[in-house]
């Protein structure tokens, strides 16, 4: 029958006729659909706008998985610095992103490229830039995908053919040479996007484009982006206050508000002392930066925020774009993670409900008060040498900028922390006045452990809104990518080292594993086509922190490439 | 260790004229001319700003670029690596700083020594 069927053509015709079928079913992503969040796809950077990281589908599940086995690959190629992206996935076909914001669209089954887009970009301006040429991901709306790139701009690609539908540039690259890593958000016919930011000596922006046109329709500075909080930058340092936006946030209808995290002022590092309001190289409270704001989504018109470290002196940003949106006892909440290692719970105006700590070694506060989100016994420096104790955590965060995953079936909050510390010389650096090309830190430093400790990195599995802990997994380097819980009772890990995990979601307990050949530092998704399940994970290592990795840890990272990579896309055998 | 000959004058101001030039479209500039308007800076503050992010402990130890003290690199090899940069490991600073401000900063280079204590 198999032979007959193969010499009559009849399964050509019948897959042609399952294409031809299924993109005649295919809808347009809208809002109502992300908001929806279908089991079938994933279609944006964090899965829907509950960003909980999480997909409905069981047919992979804690019996079965280890009849997991890997169905096809994609090399996407010059992956400079890793593959660092979401994939997202819509009607059966994978959409992700690679170095240089090159862009896919593949058979979801099969991994048949389908189209690919490679914009022209300004490699003269790209040597020059230190975080680049990474790309995290691309947002989806209208039949279009949106993707940012390292010179400035953003692109509308048509969903089925890859053509360029419109090319606009927003920032002035050459500038500060800095440009869009992280992926767009589509919402309600506008499409917003964060700058680079953090050490650069500029006001970070965060971008509203018209889906349909092109055209920028608002734009809201993270640094002194109203008059109150101009007043919170003394000696004109809002001038080159740093800020951005990098990682994208999400949308909640209810409000038609946008929450976004913010990127560290600049320097990173201050020499202050305790009297950080008045002194210093940025005396004052530095608003918008480390801070979660919301804003109108039509307008760009502040709403709410609030700044979860007042003059951050540490790095600890509020960059990461994780938002949970819990409906928990009647209140509506929003769980959004620190890279302190601090967790905040808020309402859906961002005011503080709760503050609990996922990491152990934190020392640049004391405590933060759960009830008023306050610091507690803040370590402010002076110029001179930070190192008994070292400060906690490292630069690399207690949380770095991948997301954790919610199941909404456990309850429970599956999310990475990273145990380690730094030592520091801060600088008491002349004032930049005027914004200029390349970084301002403010200090040398160097990785170190915690005091009395080693480093480690752990996956905890905990009640989003308590902080209470069900179950630990440790590593023994902080793992950095991404992670993805399924209804199949399942949370799936990718590390460090390379290895892809899958444990139990209720106890922990290691069912399965498979090597992905090089370490992980991005995105992981499932999603559905033909009827059939699939596990979707970028690997490939290099970068502002991996980079870290070699010298420090040696072991696999010594040989572990930093500019390769792969989509690897997993189902049942 | 701080002596004046490590010090580049105004290399803030550098960085500036730097990118303004690069705004003009002449992103493969000749050396840019320091101007006053962000005041003396040295290298020590050039690694604490710039530098140190990648080369850590002020280039005293390995981080996210190789260690610097004791580096096996000749003169030339440091001064084109830090002019021309490598794609996706290090930033061309070309344009940036002037090949007598790159020079200084491989003095710097060869100076470094182990913090005391």
């Amino acid at each position: 029958m198999k032979r007959r069927w193969r010499k009559s053509g009849l399964p050509l015709v019948a897959i042609g006729a399952t294409l031809i079928v299924s993109s005649a079913l295919a809808q347009s992503v809208d809002t109502a659909r992300i908001e929806a969040a279908g089991q079938n796809d994933w279609l944006t950077y964090h899965g829907s706008y509950k960003s909980y990281h999480y997909s409905p589908l069981a047919q992979i599940n804690a019996s079965n998985v280890g009849n997991l086995g890997v169905a096809w690959i994609h090399i996407p190629g010059r992956s400079t610095r890793g593959l660092q992206s979401m994939p997202l996935a819509a009607d059966g076909v994978l959409y992700y992103t690679g170095s240089y914001s090159r862009v896919f669209a593949l058979n979801g089954a099969t991994g048949e490229v389908i189209w690919s887009y490679f914009p022209e970009l300004d490699e003269a301006l790209i040597a020059r830039q230190t975080h680049s040429p990474y790309n995290r991901g691309l947002a989806l709306g209208e039949g279009k995908a949106f993707v940012g790139t390292m010179d400035g701009r953003l692109i509308a690609l048509d969903m089925k053919s890859g053509k360029v539908l419109w090319d606009t540039k927003l920032i002035d690259s050459q500038k500060l040479t800095v440009g869009f890593t992280g992926a767009p958000l589509y919402a309600k016919g506008t499409v917003i996007i964060g700058s680079q930011g953090g050490e650069w000596p500029g006001r970070g922006p965060i971008f509203a484009v018209d889906a349909a046109t092109g055209k920028k329709k608002w734009e809201f500075l993270t640094v002194a982006g109203t008059d109150e909080a101009m007043k919170s930058w003394g000696n004109d340092s809002w001038r080159t206050g740093g800020g951005g936006g990098w990682m994208p946030g999400t949308y909640d209808s209810e409000t038609n508000t946008i929450l976004w995290g913010t990127a560290n002022p600049a320097p990173l590092y201050d020499w202050s002392g305790a009297d950080y309001k008045t002194q210093g190289a940025r005396p004052g409270d530095n608003l918008y930066t480390t801070s979660v704001i919301g804003l109108d989504l039509d307008t760009g018109k502040l709403k709410f925020y609030h700044q979860e470290l007042p003059h951050d002196a540490w790095d600890f940003d509020s960059a990461v774009g994780e938002f949970l949106m819990l409906d928990r006892d009647g209140q509506k909440l929003v769980v959004h993670p620190n890279k302190s290692g601090f967790i905040f719970v808020y309402d859906r105006n961002l005011a503080v409900k709760n503050v609990w700590r996922l990491v152990e070694n934190i020392n640049f506060v004391k405590d933060i008060d759960p009830k008023t989100g306050a610091l507690i016994g803040r370590r402010d420096f002076s110029a001179g040498k930070v190192t008994e104790p070292p400060l906690c955590p490292f630069i690399g965060g207690g949380v770095s900028w991948n997301s954790g995953s919610y199941s909404p079936k456990t309850g429970l909050y599956y999310k990475i922390g990273q145990e380690w510390c730094m030592t520091l010389d801060i600088q008491k650096t002349t004032p930049v006045t005027t914004p200029q090309v390349q970084l301002n830190i403010g200090a040398d430093f160097k990785m170190a452990p915690p005091p009395g400790g080693e480093i480690y990195g752990h996956l905890d599995a905990r009640d989003p809104v308590t902080g209470a802990k069900k179950w630990e997994v440790r590593y023994p380097e902080p793992p950095l990518g991404s992670v993805l819980s399924t209804a199949g009772n399942l949370v799936f890990v990718p590390d460090s080292r390379g290895t892809l995990h899958a444990y139990d979601a209720e106890t922990g307990g290691e069912l399965w594993n498979h090597s992905d050949g090089t370490g992980h530092q991005g995105g992981i998704i499932s999603y559905s086509a033909g009827g059939k399940q699939y596990i979707a994970v970028v690997a490939g290592f290099g970068g502002m922190l991996s980079d870290e990795y070699a010298p420090n840890f040696g072991g696999v990272y010594k040989s572990m490439p930093r500019d390769d990579g792969a989509l690897i896309v997993y189902s049942l055998k | 260790m701080k002596s004046q000959s490590n010090k580049i004058t105004a290399l803030r101001s550098a960085l500036l004229g730097a990118s303004l030039l690069c705004l003009t479209g002449l992103v493969q500039a000749q050396p840019a001319t320091p101007a006053p308007e962000n005041g003396t800076f040295d290298v020590e503050q050039l690694f604490a700003g710039t530098c140190g992010f990648c080369h850590s402990d002020g280039g005293r130890a390995a981080g996210k670029g190789p260690q610097l003290m004791n580096s096996p690199r000749d003169d030339d090899f440091l001064h084109n690596r830090i002019k021309h940069g490598k794609q996706g490991a290090m930033p061309a600073f070309d344009g940036a700083l002037t090949d007598a401000q790159i020079d200084q900063i491989v003095k710097y280079i060869r100076a470094l020594k182990p913090r005391e204590g």
